[in-house]
């Protein structure tokens, strides 16, 4: 197999400033704040939601920034996108038959 | 072939049930993945064609490794979905007064140290860009920070393993947060729980610490150029996979409140 063919799709090389350490700050200075929130003196269900928050924000940069999704062909993230649809249905279910928040 | 029969040698050590046969089974499929894995690597990677070349303005090709590999931390979502989850509904099912109940949950802090954790969260954090500017290196062809980068998130990667083994040891034999029970009157699930989800996670970031060595070790020997390091980005998108199921990990199991 030709190495051409290996690395002409690649869309990621077209994006020679990629801002890795903003998100590394963002990342961290995300973090920090997770460490400060769930020691607040606020409700449950309060602390969950801002805990899944800031921990969904920073799997977003993650994923988007330092596995390049953002960069790759956009079909190819229909893939962890049908992952989290399941994953989704499986939260679904075990939320409708919690007790307990 | 190899693969298969570690996997048939693992399944008769779950059936039967014998650790001994599981972990022959273990080594024999762990052994043959490596082998493949080496052995496929040593070739370019074919593209995907995904629904033909008719349609590729819309569907732009990607390598059939990077597709793989995509693929692969898709059923790793749903590995770690299954097992948070079944953590999850034993929390809620046995922490509510009726039945079922066994004994409130543990604080944040209580029994496990979150600012050490904390800290073990920042080195992962830590691992994850220098394991892109690792791979942006190896795109440039700078062979120097290839090299210093990749050391660095071993490096990174072994701490955050060695926190992790400090931290159990002192859970296990200090705090005697065991499999079967809990210190303060905590429900007895916890241990189980915590260890599960951890342990799970700290096995896959061990596998991602193999999987640096041996690219560390490749880029020592100028084994990766400008156009030919697709193991980098593999291993890297791997690495920052488990940093991603970290990311909701850390949260879940140390600062939800009981």
């Amino acid at each position: 197999m030709e190495e051409t063919a290996t690395r002409e799709p690649t869309g990621s090389e077209a994006h020679a400033k990629r801002p890795y350490l903003i998100v590394f700050v963002a990342l961290a200075v995300v973090t920090v704040i997770e460490l400060f929130i769930y020691s607040f003196p606020l409700a449950h269900i309060e602390i969950i939601s801002i805990l899944m928050g800031t921990a969904t924000i920073k799997g977003g940069l993650v994923v988007g920034y330092y596995m390049h999704l953002r960069y790759e062909p956009r079909w190819l993230a229909f893939i962890p996108l049908a992952g989290l649809a399941l994953v989704a249905v499986l939260v679904a279910a075990l939320t409708s038959t919690s007790v307990h928040p | 072939m190899i693969v298969a029969v570690g996997m048939a040698i693992g399944y008769v050590g779950i059936v039967t049930p014998s650790i001994p046969i599981l972990l022959v089974g273990f080594v024999v499929f762990v052994g043959g993945t490596g082998g493949w894995v080496h052995d496929d690597m040593r070739r370019p990677s074919s593209p995907f064609y995904g629904v033909g070349t008719a349609l590729e303005s819309t569907f732009p090709r990607v390598s059939a490794r990077k597709l793989g590999t995509w693929l692969l931390l898709v059923t790793e979502i749903m590995f770690f979905s299954a097992i948070i989850g079944a953590s999850w509904t034993l929390r809620l099912r046995t922490t509510t007064p009726g039945a079922d109940f066994q004994g409130p949950w543990a604080s944040p802090n209580q029994i496990l140290n979150v600012p050490l954790t904390g800290l073990n969260t920042f080195i992962l954090i830590c691992s994850s860009v220098t394991m892109v500017e690792a791979f942006a290196a190896a795109e440039k062809g700078d062979q120097r920070r290839l090299r210093l980068f990749l050391l660095a998130t071993l490096i990174l990667g072994i701490a955050f393993v060695s926190v992790q083994a400090y931290e159990y040891q002192k859970l296990y034999f200090q705090e005697g947060l065991t499999f079967k029970s809990a210190p303060y009157g905590v429900n007895p699930l916890y241990g189980a729980t915590f260890y599960a989800q951890t342990g799970v996670h700290g096995t896959h970031v061990t596998a991602g610490v193999l999987a640096l060595a041996y690219v560390t070790r490749k880029a020592f020997r100028g084994g990766f150029t400008k156009e030919n390091h697709e193991a980098v980005e593999l291993v890297g998108l791997y690495w920052h996979f488990v940093d991603v199921v970290w990311i909701f990990l850390f949260p879940i199991v140390y600062l939800l409140p009981a």
